[in-house]
Formats: structure tokens, C-alpha cells, sequence
């Protein structure tokens, strides 16, 4: 395993790109890239990460780089797998695309790559919504959270629908590896993505990735933030190997989602109603993972009766 | 017509304080218009926002090329860009500074109006977010628009958005930028070069926009090229290390998402280079020793 002293010196992401500061998917990128190292070529999809990283004629990566739209990570990487195989080169191909660009308008192109088991590197770079575009909401969205498109207003505040479980979805395609990392957990991450690197075949890393201006939050804040929300069961850290599924960290003690919820400005309107149905979601999440119940003071409160994903607007529109 | 150009960074909200003025300006019985240059700056980029104010209806929809007035939300641009291009004879220049008029070089002799609105905004907001402030030393610059107006408009427009208290606090904020403002004139002496700009005829692009790592007359262009682009004016706070404390754990030097903490592995050491460091704050907050200080970038 390698640790943080062991990780090369050389920038193969440098600096003069620009993320806002505090950026938790250029914090996440810089790392992964550190470790795949220079035999790697790159390809991001319409996001953030294609903006601030290359802006022509300028580029921030020092590694083969490659774009062309927004649905087709899954595509691309598979054309430069064959490609470079055709001409007998030994490099890795990685695609790095936003959750917009995974949960939904990349799925089927990912889903494709993964059923084909290609020989690549898929890694979904989650900051819970549209950010390049100026903050919409995506699969990836946590209940409660506000985006422009699901605001907060008299009626409705802020997203009604429960993050999509994209680590099941990738998982059932039954491909050689998934794992879901947190970049203010480094040596899971760094282990994480080594692992990856010398797997064969569809690898998906699933990471983390604060917005600053997304999550409304202060920029010094952005490790912190993961943290809290590893320690709150908002984000787990685990891997599918060959369909064993293994939790790689465990934190030591739970603590109330409310906690991750305040440090964020995107959910600080959240009523208590809100957050007690987020703390059952995650309660239950966290039983599943874990295989064993949550903090006491925290999950043993009377669940609401409807089922987590049955809102009232749901029922609104659909009956009970 | 009196055209406004407002130079900012993402997230200081300079294309608030086109609309606040525009809208003050619509208070006292005038016709005004306010819209942001679009591109796809991130937060701490130079960005730039235009009102434009008239008497009569206004049909131009144009960037604002020739200002009567430009405002300037932070000093720090004045390094790498020409703020005063294209300002009409006699128009003025009103900008968020520390220094006195007569110690700021523009590169030609103008009025110039300065106050300090990053600490007023710290003191009053306690967020470096300057918009409000600046516009309580344009009134004051220009007399345009009268300082009443501004605050109606202030608390109209962040009211809104914000609520009241917020609206109130950035109303005291133009209202104190306002009496701190001092006027005088700007020097005239450097002389800003255009920056230069890699303009390949369509033959020499290479086919899909490829590049190899190259140099041309602008700089470096292709991989890796990005570090010509100095992000050091984005910061308002940069990190001091204390190397006694330090026990070289390197965790700063992993976080920093710009990777401007640079490893100097034969020395054991870490060296943080401040062209590029936008003094987000994560080396400071996850220093496990508290070896690391934020104090203002530019004092
Ligand atoms: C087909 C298509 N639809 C919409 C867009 C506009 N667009 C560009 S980036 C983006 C958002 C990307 O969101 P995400 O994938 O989550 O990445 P992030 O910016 O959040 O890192 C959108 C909607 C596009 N480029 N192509
Ligand atoms: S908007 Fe969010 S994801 Fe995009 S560069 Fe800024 S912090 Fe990073
Ligand atoms: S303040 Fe941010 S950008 Fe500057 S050195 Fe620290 S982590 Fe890097
Ligand atoms: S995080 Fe603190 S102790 Fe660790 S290397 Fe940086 S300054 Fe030194
Ligand atoms: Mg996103």
C-alpha cells in the first residue's frame, strides 16, 4: 500500500486551473491522477472538470487528454481502451465525469462499458448536482438539499427525492470493481485507487466531491465536510470486489445527520420533519452497511409511516 | 447616457452591484440597464458587469466599450488588467483599494475615488463580499446617483433575495463606504501591455483542437500549460506555515486543490508557491498541529 509520503512529487494536474477555490472535485482529481500516474490517458465530459481544466489553448493536465460531449464517458473510454490496444500501448484510459453526467445522461453509455466489461477506469466525480451549469439537481441530489431546480419555497423546500443508489446499480453490472471513496479519508482513497489501477476490466471509483458554491459552504471546509459525512452515514465507505462487498471504513461512533446538514448552506432551511425523514433514510442505509443498528440517540426515534421514497407531493400526484 | 463597467471576481458580486445601481438609478425616474459578461469564470475570476443609465429609453444592448465610470471591486486586477481601456475624456475610476489615489498607477492621470471595502465589508458583513460598499463610493465619486436612492435600492433588491436584516446591514455598508471614500487622482506612469494572445491562422490549428505541449510568442500552450495563468490575485487570505510546528505530515500538501504547497522531497521540506494559491483555507483548517495561519493576502 502506498501512503502519503510514498506519492510522487510531480503535479500531473497543475496548478493555474480554475476551480473555485477549495474545489473538493480538483482536490479529488489532483489525487486520483498522483496515483494512476503518467501512463494514463484522460477523458472528461462535459462538467466543472472540463472547464477549469482546460480552457484552450491551455491545459492543466500533463497526461493525454481527451473531450468531446457529455453522455458518452462510458463510450469514449472504450474507443481509447481499443484504440490503444490496437496499437499495442500499455496505458490506462480514465474517464472522469460529474454524477449529472453518471446518474443520468452518462448511464446508459457507462451502464454499456460495464456490461462489456471494457478495460477502463470509470470515476464519477459526485458534488449531488449540475454545477458547471450553475446548480441543478441531478440523481445524485440528497433529499432536502436546494438547487435552482427544486428551490425552497412556501410549498416545497428544496429536493423531495432520495440520492439514487448508483453503487448498486454499477455494482449489479457484476464488474470487477466499485468502490466508493472520500477524499478526507486519504489512505482509503489512495489505497482505492491503486487497487483500481492494477484491477483488469470495468473499474468504477465513486467519489465524494464537495461544491463550494453548490453546498453554500465555506471553502476551508471542504475535507471537513466529507468527514462529517462519512461519520453520519450520508456517505459509506466501502467495495464491491468481484461482487464481495466489503466496508473498507467504519466510523467509530455515528452522529446526527444534523450536524453534516449545518455546515452546508444548501440545506440549512431544512425543517425538523425534513431532517428526521433524512435521518430514518439514513438510518436505514446505515443497517444495511453496517449490519447493525445506528447510534441510539439517533436512529431510535418513530420512524414516519410512509415508506422513505413516498412523499407527499409523490402521493399528491399519485395517491397513497 | 452614463455607461458603467464594474470589473470583479466570481462570488463578489459584481453583477449584483450593476443591477443595485441600475435599479437606484430607475428609483430617481431614469431608464437603466444592468447584465453580466457571461463566460465561464468560477469563483475568484475576473468577471465584468455594465449599467448603463439614461434620461430617455435605452436601445443599445452592446458591452459597455466606452465607460464614463469603471468600477474596480478589487485591486488586485489592476496587475493584469487594463481597467481604464476605453474610458471617455474625463470619466473616473472608483476602486476597492488600501492605497491612497495618488499612489494607484493606471497608466493615465484620472479621477480616481478609493476606499477600502474589503474591511468595511469584513467589519459590517463579515464576508469579503464587496459590491455594496464599492457602490456607496461611486455615489459619492460620481454623484450619479444620490446615496438615499442607493440604499432604497440596496434593501429592494437584497431584501428580496436575502431578507431584511441582510439588506439592512449591506444598506450600512454603502452608507459607511460612502463617508470613508477619498478622491483624487490616479498616476499615470506604467504602461499595461495587452496580454498577449496565441492567435494561430486556421491553417496552423491543429486538426480537432489537438495540442501538444508547445510554446508559442503568448507562452506555453497544450499539457500543463495552465500555469501561466497566476490565480494568486483570487485570494483575500494566504496561508503562513510555521516550520517549528510543522511535523511534515503532509496533509496540506495532499488537500491543497490547487497543488501550489509543493514537496521538496531532498530537502524534507514544503514550499508554497502564492501564484496560485486562491487561500480557499484547507491547509490551515486540516493542519492537525495548527501549524498554519491565514493572514490577508495583501496588506
Ligand atoms: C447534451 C448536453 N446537455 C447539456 C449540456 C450542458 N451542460 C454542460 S456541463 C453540465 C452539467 C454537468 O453536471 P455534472 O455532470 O454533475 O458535472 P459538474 O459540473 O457538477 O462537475 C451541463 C448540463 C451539455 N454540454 N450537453
Ligand atoms: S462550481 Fe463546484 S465543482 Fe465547479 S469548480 Fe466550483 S467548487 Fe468545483
Ligand atoms: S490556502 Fe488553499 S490554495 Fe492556498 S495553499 Fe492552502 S490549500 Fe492551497
Ligand atoms: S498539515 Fe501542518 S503539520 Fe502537516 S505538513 Fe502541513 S503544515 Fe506541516
Ligand atoms: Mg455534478
Amino acid at each position: 500500500m502506498i501512503t502519503i509520503k510514498e506519492l510522487p512529487d510531480e503535479n500531473l494536474f497543475t496548478a493555474g486551473h480554475t476551480a473555485c477555490p477549495g474545489c473538493g472535485v480538483a482536490m479529488s482529481i489532483r489525487n486520483a491522477i498522483r496515483v494512476l500516474g503518467k501512463d494514463t490517458s484522460v477523458y472528461v465530459p462535459a462538467s466543472c472538470a472540463v472547464v477549469f481544466g482546460t480552457t484552450f489553448p491551455y491545459g492543466a493536465w500533463k497526461v493525454p487528454f481527451f473531450h468531446t460531449a457529455f453522455e458518452n464517458t462510458g463510450a469514449c473510454i472504450t474507443g481509447m481502451q481499443a484504440a490503444f490496444e490496437k496499437k499495442g500501448k500499455k496505458v490506462t484510459a480514465v474517464g472522469f465525469a460529474g454524477d449529472g453526467g453518471t446518474y443520468d445522461i452518462g448511464l446508459q453509455s457507462m451502464s454499456g462499458a460495464a456490461e462489456r466489461n471494457e478495460d477502463v477506469i470509470y470515476i464519477c466525480l459526485d458534488n449531488e448536482a449540475y454545477m458547471n451549469t450553475g446548480i441543478q439537481r441531478s440523481g445524485g441530489t440528497p433529499f432536502g438539499a436546494w438547487t435552482t431546480t427544486t428551490p425552497v419555497g412556501t410549498k416545497v423546500q428544496g429536493n423531495r427525492r432520495f440520492k439514487k443508489n448508483l453503487g448498486e446499480i454499477v455494482a449489479a453490472h457484476e464488474i470487477p470493481y466499485y468502490a466508493t471513496l472520500s477524499i478526507g479519508h486519504p489512505l482509503d482513497f489512495i489505497r482505492k485507487v491503486e487497487k483500481a489501477k492494477n484491477i483488469k476490466g470495468f473499474r468504477f471509483l465513486h467519489m465524494f466531491t464537495p461544491c463550494i458554491p453548490g453546498w453554500k459552504m465555506d471553502p476551508a471546509k471542504t475535507v471537513e465536510v466529507t468527514k462529517r459525512a462519512v461519520e453520519s452515514g450520508m456517505w459509506t465507505l466501502y467495495e464491491v470486489e468481484n461482487g464481495e462487498k466489503k466496508i473498507t471504513f467504519k466510523p467509530g461512533k455515528m452522529k446526527s445527520v444534523r450536524d453534516y446538514l449545518m455546515m452546508q448552506g444548501r440545506f440549512r432551511h431544512m425543517s425538523d420533519e425534513d431532517i428526521k425523514k433524512l435521518q430514518m433514510w439514513v438510518c436505514k442505509k446505515w443497517n444495511l452497511h453496517y449490519k447493525e443498528k445506528g447510534a441510539p440517540e439517533v436512529c431510535e426515534i418513530v420512524p414516519p409511516e410512509e415508506h422513505h421514497a413516498v412523499t407527499e407531493e409523490h402521493r399528491e400526484m399519485h395517491g397513497p | 447616457m452614463f455607461e458603467v463597467r464594474f470589473h470583479g471576481r466570481g462570488g463578489q458580486g459584481a453583477v449584483m452591484a450593476a443591477e443595485a445601481l441600475a435599479e437606484a438609478a430607475v428609483i430617481e425616474g431614469n431608464y437603466a440597464v444592468a447584465f453580466p459578461f457571461f463566460g465561464a469564470e468560477r469563483r475568484g475570476a475576473p468577471v465584468l458587469a455594465f449599467t448603463r443609465i439614461d434620461s430617455k429609453k435605452i436601445y443599445s444592448k452592446t458591452q459597455v466599450y466606452s465607460p464614463d465610470c469603471v468600477v474596480v471591486l478589487d485591486d488586485s486586477l489592476l496587475d493584469t488588467i487594463d481597467v481604464v481601456a476605453g474610458l471617455k475624456p474625463g470619466g473616473s475610476v472608483v476602486i476597492n483599494s488600501r492605497d491612497k489615489p495618488e499612489d494607484i498607477d493606471l497608466g493615465i492621470s484620472v479621477k480616481t475615488a478609493v476606499v477600502d471595502a474589503t474591511s468595511v465589508a469584513l467589519e459590517i458583513l463579515k464576508a469579503p463580499i464587496t459590491n455594496t460598499a464599492i457602490l456607496g463610493a461611486f455615489a459619492r465619486a460620481t454623484g450619479v446617483i444620490k446615496l438615499e436612492s442607493l440604499e432604497e435600492a440596496i434593501k429592494r433588491r437584497f431584501g428580496e433575495k436575502l431578507g431584511e436584516k441582510v439588506a439592512e446591514r449591506n444598506s450600512l455598508a454603502a452608507r459607511t463606504a460612502y463617508g470613508r471614500t477619498v478622491i483624487g487622482t490616479s498616476k499615470g506612469i506604467k504602461k499595461l501591455e495587452s496580454k498577449k494572445q496565441w492567435l494561430p491562422k486556421y491553417q496552423e490549428l491543429p486538426a480537432g483542437g489537438s495540442l501538444i505541449e508547445g510554446k508559442t510568442e503568448a507562452g506555453l500552450i497544450g499539457p500543463g500549460s495552465f500555469i501561466e495563468n497566476k490565480v494568486s490575485g483570487w485570494a483575500t487570505f494566504r496561508p503562513l506555515r510555521d516550520r517549528e510546528k510543522c511535523t511534515m505530515c503532509l496533509l496540506c500538501w495532499f488537500y491543497c486543490p490547487e497543488g501550489t504547497i509543493v514537496r521538496i522531497s531532498d530537502r524534507g521540506d514544503l514550499m508554497t508557491n502564492y501564484d496560485y494559491c486562491k487561500g480557499c483555507g484547507v491547509c490551515a483548517n486540516e493542519c492537525p498541529v495548527d501549524a498554519i495561519k491565514m493572514v490577508r493576502a495583501r496588506a
